[in-house]
């Protein structure tokens, strides 16, 4: 089979390591060709969005590294319906901007960096702004994924109300790859608040805050992220105090040779960060149980992620100098089925083989 | 067999009297099926000793909450064992720190948001069947309701799942932290129809209740002024709670019935609903009025206090009970448009019923692009079934050519899974099929639902079998 995909020198070939091949598909059959050919000669296979959650799982040692970069196009948008479709090589911010144009926003994270939305969709992250829009995996309406082994696959509907069928936009989101390339999908879009407000607080006050698009703490303060009407913003400005600032101000993700996610039941959360070591940045999402921290080393983690598991959480690693330390910690008790359910996608296990929790 | 379940549960909650069957062996729609026997388990472990019995004999296991769904997600169409949940029906812990509660399958929707009153949280999914339906039902078929415009189907708030697969091994998915690593398995088995697992405990979010709530009723002369004032709120940044539309034929067969105080003489009417701040509701009622206004709403009403907002809803989720007065059966959809699409796809609608001469009633979730139309009819005039069963084909392909979907709350099942190649191709089909058999490759878990046999059966008249309406 010929491969009409652009083959390109990789700047970063000594990150990636020698002979390792390089593909842009720009459209879905060219990814769909590129993969079925990957499962016929069992290439192990690396998908790179913008690189902003390379960091996340076990290392995979790629015969073949295939950006998304060549599909990046907007599709569709119908901002009446509050609903676009796009392709995966999107970058985020790319995406917010011109949403941005119409009053709308996809509520995807603050602070993308490059990165992607089928990369955000694939690695399962969330913006601060979750809090009140939910999570990533709510908001996905379509996908349409190129399987392991080449099939192009859609699941859901460009609707924002859907039980036809079973939900594989949701299954997709946080499955790294393993079910398929996200090469489009459709987001659920909401209206920006007409009204912002960041309002800074002292940390552990306890406040009585209705519908914030989020709450975030770290060592030195509280910040509570207001949006709405005018009058909701307003009065709940007037009723809570604190230094307030008429827009939204997102913290800068914290930047250290380490980088963790902690998730845990959200009441939990304030024990666990007690515990955490003295050396380490945070931002807590109050209300929601996530926690991204930044530390120097792994020291400390070990003994957080095994409060944390005890909980029903998880500490996973995000950015890491590889020491040795595990980058998911306890796999979930369900990983038979999970192998299972992902050989059926990629029955050769190409799409970053061995990456996921229980190195599936 | 029979005797195996008996010693497994007890004699009273294995049943195989010709009533039993017959109670079980069918749901709120038109399909009936042939249970073999029917078994009410209370526990996991129960339900693991009902699957183990039936991979040793090799029989089906449909899973039935109350049985309120209309596309027979919960009938033995092919015969074996209907598992009924309603005896597992505790609501073990309600959490009001961590805000969730843990119930099990069988706990009827209304009565979880009664028990989390005293805490001032709910749940959010409100189905109109919610006095009876039960929380398994809706996990099953990813239930909406009225207010799930800004809060989402049942899906956006299941945390965690205990579920019995179909090797009779119990497992969990999913926990109160967000996130889970690895595959979200939760998202597959919601709305899953019980075709991959059997849940047997759920731990659902609760959401804390709003300080404040207005509901205005706007009435219009048209259904394209009512469709244009939904677009209106939601492009002037409100996403309302609720956004409601009646029709006029709807609308007086509720009046007749309820005395809801629902205009009559209105082409359409719209209920819509915001919550929160108090200062926050006020202006958005302000500014939904505005909208409506602007598009010649001939009234636009502010319910009064609580009770009139109470009658008003009531009059809402009656709609369908209130039809029988109408004709002796009917026949109800489920369907999703874009939003924008909701004024061509209502003219097809009304055209459609109007070309098979059948009255069509219509009361939907407006904001989500959610339509319910209703079809009354009398089955025992020769003819009728095949007429309603034709008319209900074109609804369902009138709304995927406009890029709506098959089904917004009330699921697939048996009704619509011939259907489903409108939406999906044969490889789509397929990778929905392989989900199913990693599951249960034996077909054990209601079968012959979601997924239509083999890869390419598309057989539009196969969708409502003949003289299923009486």
């Amino acid at each position: 089979m010929s491969i009409r995909a652009a083959r390109t020198e990789v700047a970063s070939r000594a990150l990636l390591g020698e002979g390792v091949e390089t593909l842009h598909p720009s459209s879905i059959d060219e990814m769909a060709e590129t993969l079925a050919e990957a499962t016929a000669k069992k290439r192990h296979t690396l998908i790179w969005g913008g690189g902003t959650h390379q960091g996340i799982g076990y290392r995979v040692d790629p015969d073949l590294v295939i950006f998304t970069d060549h599909l990046a196009r907007v599709i569709d948008w119908e901002p009446d319906d509050l609903t676009v479709v796009v392709e995966g090589g999107v970058k985020i911010a790319d995406l917010e901007a011109l949403l941005a144009t119409r009053g709308q926003t996809a509520v995807l994270p603050e602070d993308p960096g490059g990165g992607t939305v089928g990369g955000m969709m694939a690695a399962g992250v969330s913006g601060f702004r979750r809090a009140r829009y939910g999570p990533t995996r709510d908001r996905i309406l379509e996908v349409q994924a190129v399987t392991g082994d080449g099939r192009i696959v859609k699941g859901g509907g460009r609707v924002v109300k859907n039980v036809t069928g079973y939900d594989l936009p949701r299954v997709v989101v946080g499955s790294f790859g393993s079910l398929g390339v996200i090469v489009s999908c459709c987001l659920k879009l909401w209206p920006t608040p007409r009204s912002t407000a960041t309002l800074t607080i002292e940390p552990g006050r306890l406040v009585d805050v209705h519908r914030p698009l989020a709450v975030l703490s770290d060592r030195s303060s509280t910040k509570i992220y207001l949006g709405g009407t005018e009058a909701e913003v307003g009065n709940q400005v007037t009723r809570l105090g604190g230094e307030t600032q008429n827009e939204l101000v997102w913290p800068a993700v914290p930047y250290r040779t380490w980088a963790f996610s902690l998730r845990v039941p959200p009441q939990t959360a304030a024990g666990l960060i007690a515990g955490m070591p003295a050396d380490a940045d945070f931002i807590h999402q109050v209300g929601i149980g996530e926690i991204t921290i930044a530390a120097p080393s792994s020291d400390g983690m070990a003994m957080l992620r095994s409060k944390a598991e005890a909980v029903g959480g998880a500490l996973i690693v995000t950015r890491a100098a590889d020491d040795g330390f595990d980058p998911w910690g306890t796999p979930p008790p369900t990983l038979d089925l999970q192998r299972k359910l992902i050989a059926a996608f990629d029955p050769q296990r190409v799409i970053n083989p061995g990456r996921l929790p229980g190195r599936i | 067999m029979y005797d195996e379940l008996i010693a497994a549960l007890d004699a009273e909650r294995v049943l195989q009297t010709p009533l039993a069957l017959h109670v079980y062996g069918r749901d709120a729609g038109v399909y009936r099926g042939q249970p073999a026997v029917v078994v009410l388990p209370e526990t996991t472990a129960e339900v693991v000793r009902v699957v183990e019995i039936a991979n040793r004999h090799e029989v089906p296991v449909v899973a039935r909450g109350a049985g309120t769904g209309l596309a027979a997600g919960a009938v033995a169409t092919e015969g074996g064992i209907v598992l009924v949940t309603t005896k597992m029906n505790r609501i073990e812990e309600i959490d009001p720190d961590n805000r969730t509660a843990l119930v099990g399958p069988g706990v009827i929707n209304l009565d979880l948001s009664k028990a989390a009153e005293p805490y001032a949280l709910h749940f959010a999914p409100d189905p109109s069947s919610q006095a009876a339906c039960t929380i398994g039902g809706n996990v099953a078929n990813n239930s909406g309701g009225p207010h799930c415009l800004a809060e989402g189907s049942t899906v956006n708030h299941v945390l965690a799942l205990e579920v019995v697969l179909a090797d009779g091994s119990v497992a969990m998915v999913g926990s109160a932290a967000p996130d889970p690593i690895g595959l979200d398995l939760r998202g597959l088995l919601v709305g899953s129809e019980g075709t991959l697992a059997i849940v047997t405990k759920i731990l659902v979010r609760l959401l804390p209740n709003p300080p404040d709530v207005r509901t205005l009723l706007c009435s219009f002369d048209s259904i394209a002024d009512a469709a244009a004032t939904v677009s209106g709120i939601i492009a002037a940044g409100i996403v309302p709670a609720a956004l409601e539309m009646m029709d006029q034929a709807i609308t007086r067969a509720v009046e007749n019935w309820l005395h809801a105080g629902l205009p009559t003489d209105a082409t359409a009417i719209l209920l819509a609903e915001v919550v929160g701040d108090t200062a926050a509701v006020e202006a958005e009622a302000k500014v939904m009025a505005e909208v409506a206004h602007a598009h010649h709403a001939r009234d636009v009403r502010m319910a009064a206090d609580d009770s009139e907002r109470a009658l008003l809803w009531k009059g809402r989720k009656a709609a369908f009970g209130a039809v029988a007065q109408a004709a002796p059966n009917y026949y109800l959809h489920d369907t999703v448009v874009p939003r924008t699409r909701l004024v061509e796809t209502m003219a097809k609608v009304y055209e459609i019923g109007a070309r098979h001469e059948l009255q069509m009633l219509n009361v939907f979730h407006a904001g989500d692009g959610n339509l319910h139309p209703l079809m009354v009819f009398d089955a025992s005039v020769p003819g009728m079934t095949e007429k309603v069963q034709q008319a209900a084909d074109e609804l369902v392909a009138a709304c995927v050519a406009v890029g709506g979907v098959l089904s917004g709350e009330h699921g697939i099942g048996r009704e619509k899974r011939d259907l489903m190649p409108l939406m999906f191709s044969a490889t789509d089909l397929d990778a929905q099929a392989r989900i199913k058999e990693t599951f249960d490759p034996h077909n054990r878990f209601n079968p012959g639902k979601v997924l239509p046999t083999g890869a390419r059966c598309f057989d539009l008249g196969a969708s409502v079998p003949p003289g299923a309406w009486v």
